[in-house]
This record gives structure tokens, C-alpha cells and sequence, in this order.
């Protein structure tokens, strides 16, 4: 079963303004892969070089943070990928 | 300090509140509070706390009112067009309660002045549209013991978070670092005119519950909005150990504006160009000069995959090799991702010889928008 991923304003360019997509895999950097297929460019915004979740950005599973790639997915969780915003 | 007969009756709402009182009111009018930025999130919470009565409310704001700020920020009306926003502002909130005061700060916060103007506040609030603004004020709120209520908008959704010395995280345990090159601005992206209001309101109620000692305050939780679904979600968060500025061995001990604070202003006039715009023009060149194409990614990144007739210098090597570029010519910056190249615009611009374009996205979005064959090499 995918999990709900509900995707920050600003990375919704690459969602074709979805905000939200289902996605499938057993951690946070499975599901992150799976998007990637699908909408090029979107990892690369949240991850760095190193595999490490850009400074900017908070990954949370249901509520339960992801200080890691390594947080373990379930179907009908939800991943939020929330941005730094900065308008006023 | 004791209420007048007048106030007992134009505060009448909060008195029948057992939660605010005569106590609470009292409270109001002793407090100062900072309002950054009369801009969307300013407008709503500039006008509800002036109409709580709070005694001694200040607005930082440095632009003049735009006819296209009219779509949201509700302090002004079109017979403010072009006056000095703090100005207009102080104006508006005396005519809706004459017995507060009212300080208009006309300036940009920078290293220099940001503690003599935070000084003289208890609370501040933070509705800045410049990304190095918003860590400045956290930064001197950290340092000077003030609660910092911080709100941010993009398009349909918005952010608040609520720091109290001592109680919890600050917006830097949130989001450590960031950059106006990976985060857009409201101007680029546009934003629903109703959504400042909603989360300027919600700043205006934290100062209000901070200030009368009353209810929960948005310690070390995110509050996200999302007003296309009319969703309310909170994620909890800590505080960093390791946070530059509140942590255990914290690194910024004293107040210092970022690079990117000096070249914000300057890159507020930098044209930025998506892909297919760079395409029209490189497939357009009658009557006019060529476009110089300036790669800044490292030479092994070059290598890889670059376009056509463009030029690599790298990073560290851009500031002396400039002159190499013909003198008033047009050249366009890019780099995997645009990060890189916006810091080179902002050294081209200080530069002035030629004229900088960015390419947005870099060429990652070059290769997803225009060409697929397009190799770009990984960063580094």
C-alpha cells in the first residue's frame, strides 16, 4: 500500500501543483526515489550531495520527524516535505 | 497602569474575558511590541494589535506603498500610493486608536541597527519578506531575551512558529540555513492576498497571549496552512543541540549580516530567466549582441555537459577572471542549480561591467525543460 506524500508549496512546480501524490517505499529515501521517477528534480531540492535533507527543509512521517533517509515508510502514512518559506 | 473610561468602553470585549480582564488590558497598554515588515503579515497584525490596545507598537518598514501591495496589505488604501509605508502605517493605526503610540522605524534592519531598534520591545514579530532579515531578527532576538513570533507565506500556504527565551526552540533549530536562491519569493510566485491575513492574525494572537500571560503559545511547534484545502496541520520540533545560535556551543555570539544581506538589495533588480526564455534568446540574435554564456561550476562539472558555446569559470576564480567578459556586454550565469550562479550575479553586479541574467533552476532545469541529453554532472 503507498503512502500520501503532501508536498510544500514551493516544491509543488514540480508536482504539476499536486499537493499532495501517493508514493511507494519502505523509507523516507524510497519514497523520495519513487517521486524522483515521476517529477525530475525533486530530490535533488530536498537532498544534498551527501544524502543529507537540505537545511531548509523538515521531512516528517504522520508526526514523527526524519532526521535521516533512513526513516522507515508505511502504507498510509503520510510524508510531509515542508520548506522554509519567505514571503511577507 | 490604570484604564480611563474611555478605554474601560472601547475595550469592553476583552474586559468580559476573564482570561484578559482589567489585568490583561493593563498589561496590553504597558507592552511594546515590534511589528516587522508592514507588509502582508504586517497589515493584519499591526491593525488587531493596535486595536487591543497595545500601548507602544512599533513597524519596521523601508518601501513606499505600491499599487500592487493593495491585492493584501490592508493597512493602506490607494490615498497611500507611493508614501513611506511605516508613515502611512502609524497614520492608519493612530485613526483606528488614538490612545496608543505608535513608532514608525524607516530603515532596513542590518547588523548595525538591529539591537537599538529590538531593544525597545518586549515582543517582536516577524513578517519580512528577505530570507536574511528573518535570521537577523532571530538571531538578535536569541542574543537580546525576546520573544519572536515568525510568520512566512508562498503562494496558498503559510508558516508560524513562536520563540520564548528559555521555553523552547528557535527558527534556526527549524531551518538551520537557508537561501533566497533556493527559496522563491512572494513577488516571483505569487500569493493569495487573504492568506498574509490569516497568518498575520495568528501572530497578532500569539503576541496578545504572550502579553496577557494566558493559553499556549506556539512553542516548538511549526504551524503549517495550506488555504487551497483549508488545512491546519502542527509538526513538533526541538531544540538543536548544535543551533548556531541557541545551542550548547553556539558559533554567532554577536550580530553580522550574511553576504547574502549585502547582495539582497542588489539581486532584487537581477533578472532571473527560465530555460525557454534563454532558448528564445539564444535562437534570436538578430540586431543585437551575443548573449555571453558564463558556466560556474567546477571544470570536472563542465566537462561533462555544458551548452554550446559557453564559458567555464568556476567559483573561485570568477572575481578576477570578470574582466574577461567584454565590457557592457549581456551574460548569462548559470550552474547545476542556480545557487552558485545567483552568488555570481551578485559579484558581477558589484563588478558593473556587464549585465548579469540568471539562469533559473540552473541547468538541471535546463535538461528537464529544454533538452533531455543535456549530461549534469552531480555538484562538487
Amino acid at each position: 500500500m503507498d503512502c500520501t506524500v503532501r508536498i510544500g508549496s514551493p516544491l509543488r512546480s514540480y508536482t504539476h501543483g499536486a499537493s499532495s501524490v501517493a508514493a511507494a517505499g519502505a523509507t523516507v529515501a524510497e519514497v523520495l526515489a519513487d517521486l524522483e521517477g515521476r517529477f525530475p528534480g525533486i530530490r535533488f531540492r530536498m537532498i544534498d550531495e551527501q544524502d543529507r535533507i537540505r537545511r531548509h527543509i523538515r521531512v516528517f512521517v504522520n508526526d514523527r520527524e526524519a532526521a535521516t533517509l533512513a526513516e522507515p515508510v508505511a502504507g498510509g502514512d503520510q510524508v510531509h516535505l515542508i520548506c522554509a518559506l519567505s514571503g511577507g | 497602569m490604570a484604564l480611563s473610561a474611555e478605554e474601560r468602553t472601547r475595550y469592553a470585549r476583552h474586559l468580559a474575558l476573564p482570561e484578559i480582564a482589567a489585568a490583561g488590558q493593563e498589561r496590553l497598554k504597558a507592552a511594546r511590541v515590534l511589528v516587522i515588515g508592514a507588509g502582508g503579515l504586517g497589515s493584519p497584525s499591526a491593525l488587531y494589535l493596535a486595536a487591543a490596545g497595545v500601548g507602544t507598537l512599533g513597524l519596521v518598514d523601508c518601501d513606499r506603498v505600491d499599487l500592487s501591495n493593495l491585492q493584501r496589505q490592508v493597512l493602506f488604501d490607494n490615498a497611500a500610493l507611493q508614501r513611506p509605508k511605516a508613515v502611512a502605517a502609524r497614520e492608519r493605526l493612530l485613526s483606528l486608536n488614538p490612545g496608543i503610540r505608535v513608532v514608525a522605524h524607516e530603515l532596513t534592519l542590518r547588523a548595525a541597527n538591529v539591537r537599538e531598534v529590538i531593544d525597545a520591545y518586549d515582543i517582536v514579530l516577524d513578517g519580512t519578506d528577505r530570507l536574511p532579515t528573518r535570521y537577523l531578527v532571530n538571531d538578535a532576538c536569541v542574543l537580546l531575551g525576546k520573544a519572536l513570533v515568525t510568520a512566512a507565506i508562498h503562494r496558498f500556504e503559510g508558516q508560524a512558529m513562536t520563540y520564548v527565551p528559555g521555553r523552547g526552540p528557535c527558527y534556526r533549530c527549524l531551518f538551520p540555513e537557508t537561501s533566497a536562491a533556493v527559496v522563491p519569493s512572494c513577488a516571483e510566485a505569487g500569493v493569495l492576498g487573504v492568506l498574509p491575513g490569516v497568518m498575520g492574525a495568528i501572530q497578532a494572537t500569539e503576541a496578545i497571549k504572550l502579553i496577557v500571560g494566558r493559553g499556549e503559545p506556539l512553542v516548538g511547534r511549526l504551524l503549517t496552512y495550506d488555504a487551497l484545502e483549508l488545512r491546519f496541520q502542527e509538526f513538533r520540533f526541538a531544540r538543536r543541540a548544535d543551533c548556531a545560535v541557541c545551542g550548547e556551543r553556539p558559533t554567532i555570539t554577536e550580530l553580522r549580516d550574511s553576504p547574502e544581506t549585502c547582495m539582497t538589495d542588489a539581486l532584487q533588480s537581477l533578472r532571473r530567466i527560465a530555460p525557454s526564455e534563454l532558448q528564445v534568446m539564444l535562437a534570436d540574435t538578430e540586431g543585437r549582441d551575443p548573449l555571453m554564456l558564463v558556466d560556474v561550476r567546477e571544470p570536472r562539472e563542465f566537462a561533462a555537459g555544458h551548452l554550446p558555446g559557453a564559458i567555464n569559470m568556476p567559483m573561485s576564480e570568477l572575481d578576477r577572471r570578470l574582466a574577461e567578459l567584454p565590457a557592457g556586454s549581456t551574460a548569462v550565469f548559470m550552474c547545476r542549480s542556480g545557487g552558485r550562479s545567483l552568488r555570481a550575479c551578485g559579484q558581477a553586479l558589484r563588478g558593473g561591467t556587464v549585465t548579469p541574467l540568471q539562469l533559473e533552476g540552473g541547468l538541471l532545469a535546463w535538461a528537464a525543460e529544454v533538452d533531455p541529453a543535456l549530461i549534469v554532472a552531480p555538484a562538487g
